[in-house]
């Protein structure tokens, strides 16, 4: 509320200091797919009616994968949750075989000096952490070198885990 | 032991049948059973943890290994009752398992696995496998023992034991392939190799269709007089060989068919032969010969 100098009351529209909303968006945690007509899938039926071998989960618009990016979910003890099937042939790994597995086994810091929320282990945590920001970095398979592959990681869930988009 | 057919299981998760098809081709989970007319059977207990993991998982892979944990949490309560030398928590643990799979399952998954987990840890010299051989092929032969006849035997078989003792690993597998073979239909007649005066006497009672071996402790003489002695008795037979999964490449065969190392597939497979015989019936005068390597 503000006063103006005829002494009157009057309301005034102030900027908000509040974060704009962004979209969320749900996706199969294999295909990448979305849900039919983007809706909200009820609990028990998680399932993706595309592929059928992926949970739908949700996370933000601008962390979202594409269908057929590739892509990982970790938990926050930094272990394989899901994996996409072109991330599948990406790392040439099977997700059958790195499900449970460290996220290390896959993908590593390109910058192994980097730590703090830099550091591939500590954005995942941030992103597991439910943290709304989105982090972009740049890793390299490991035992593979001079290879480099910007990411992305956000929250997504339920339930909480990190969602890390592989970039062109 | 409650079943679902697969419309019924695929409802109970919220998806289509060729979803559960297609999970048990990339997963092997959940795994079915066959009913008689080969339509897919799932065990309830194992649809129930698939959906309870599913509710709170981010992946289907996840899940089904967080089900297939809640599964093995069987034969670990097991192998902890056999390593205590405690019968009646084994007891309770097998019977715990049973609420969960076909008793067939029970067997290979949870008792055999168990059984060769403690070998494993323990040796086959150790007191802990004393125990945990004994129960187990204790168990196997009073589960035999309640099996319902069928109406119409599908094949009898003669099964030759060739393990050493109750101590020997083979013996629970053995144990094992009797009980399942009874259970899909076969009259089993097991008898150890060693004895083998008065055999037509026995065999004219039974009339057997094939001739398993099974095990592998004895020498071959052994094994290759009781032969002789059961084709003598029968006249060519189908003859099969059976050993634990591992020990089946280091084993050669002369005329005899080489079963499965999983109890139940060679129980199935054994039947079909005696059933449905092609090249591998005894011929000539001389008997089914058996050599291990370096026996």
């Amino acid at each position: 509320m503000a006063i103006d100098f005829t002494g009157r009351a009057a309301l005034r529209l102030v900027p908000s200091t509040a974060e704009e909303a962004c979209p969320s968006q749900w996706f199969c945690g294999h295909c990448g797919a979305p849900p039919p007509n983007n809706e909200t899938p009820a609990p028990p039926a998680r399932v993706c009616g595309e592929c059928g071998l992926g949970l739908l989960l949700e996370a933000r618009g601008d962390v979202a994968p594409k269908p057929e990016d590739p892509f990982l979910i970790v938990d926050g003890s930094l272990h394989v949750c899901a994996m996409s099937a072109s991330s599948e042939s990406l790392l040439a790994v099977a997700e059958t075989d790195v499900i449970n597995r460290p996220v290390t086994e896959l993908l590593t810091p390109a910058d192994a000096e980097a730590s703090g929320p830099e550091s591939l282990a500590g954005a995942i945590m941030h992103a597991a952490g439910g943290e709304d920001e989105v982090r972009r970095l740049m890793v390299r398979p490991a035992n593979v070198f001079g290879v480099r592959m910007p990411l992305r990681v956000g929250a997504c869930g339920p339930p909480r885990a990190a969602l890390i988009v592989l970039e062109d | 032991m409650r079943y679902l057919k697969t419309s019924e299981a695929a409802a109970l998760l919220n998806v289509s049948p060729n979803t559960l098809r297609a999970w048990e081709r990339r997963f092997g989970f959940p795994r079915p059973q066959r009913s008689p007319g080969r339509h897919r059977l799932y065990t309830h207990g194992e649809i129930a943890a698939l959906r309870d993991a599913l509710l709170d998982g981010l992946s289907i892979s996840s899940a089904v290994s967080r089900a297939r944990e809640g599964l093995g949490a069987d034969t670990n309560a097991l192998v902890g009752a056999l390593n205590a030398f405690d019968q009646a928590r084994a007891d309770n643990a097998i019977e715990g398992a049973l609420a969960l799979r076909s008793l067939d399952r029970t067997v290979q998954e949870v008792l055999l696995n168990s059984l060769d987990e403690v070998a494993r840890r323990h040796g086959t010299e150790s007191v802990q496998w004393a125990f945990a051989a004994r129960w187990g092929n204790s168990w196997l032969r009073r589960a035999q023992r309640l099996v319902t006849p069928g109406m119409q035997s599908s094949a009898t078989i003669v099964l030759g034991d060739a393990t050493r003792d109750e101590l020997d690993p083979d013996a629970a597998y053995v144990r094992a392939l009797e009980l399942l073979a009874m259970r899909a239909g076969a009259r089993v007649l097991g008898l150890s190799v060693r004895g083998v005066a008065n055999m037509s006497e026995a065999l004219a009672t039974h009339r057997p269709d094939g001739v398993v071996i099974a095990g592998g402790a004895l020498s071959d003489d052994t094994v290759a007089r009781w032969a002789y002695a059961v084709r003598l008795a029968t006249g060519p037979l189908p003859v099969s060989v059976y050993r634990r999964g591992p020990q089946r490449t280091r084993v050669r065969t002369t005329g005899a068919t080489m079963l499965p190392g999983t109890p139940g597939e060679a129980a199935r497979q054994m039947i079909e032969l005696v059933s449905h015989p092609v090249t591998s019936i005894t011929t000539g005068t001389s008997p089914a010969r058996l050599a291990a390597d370096g026996a």
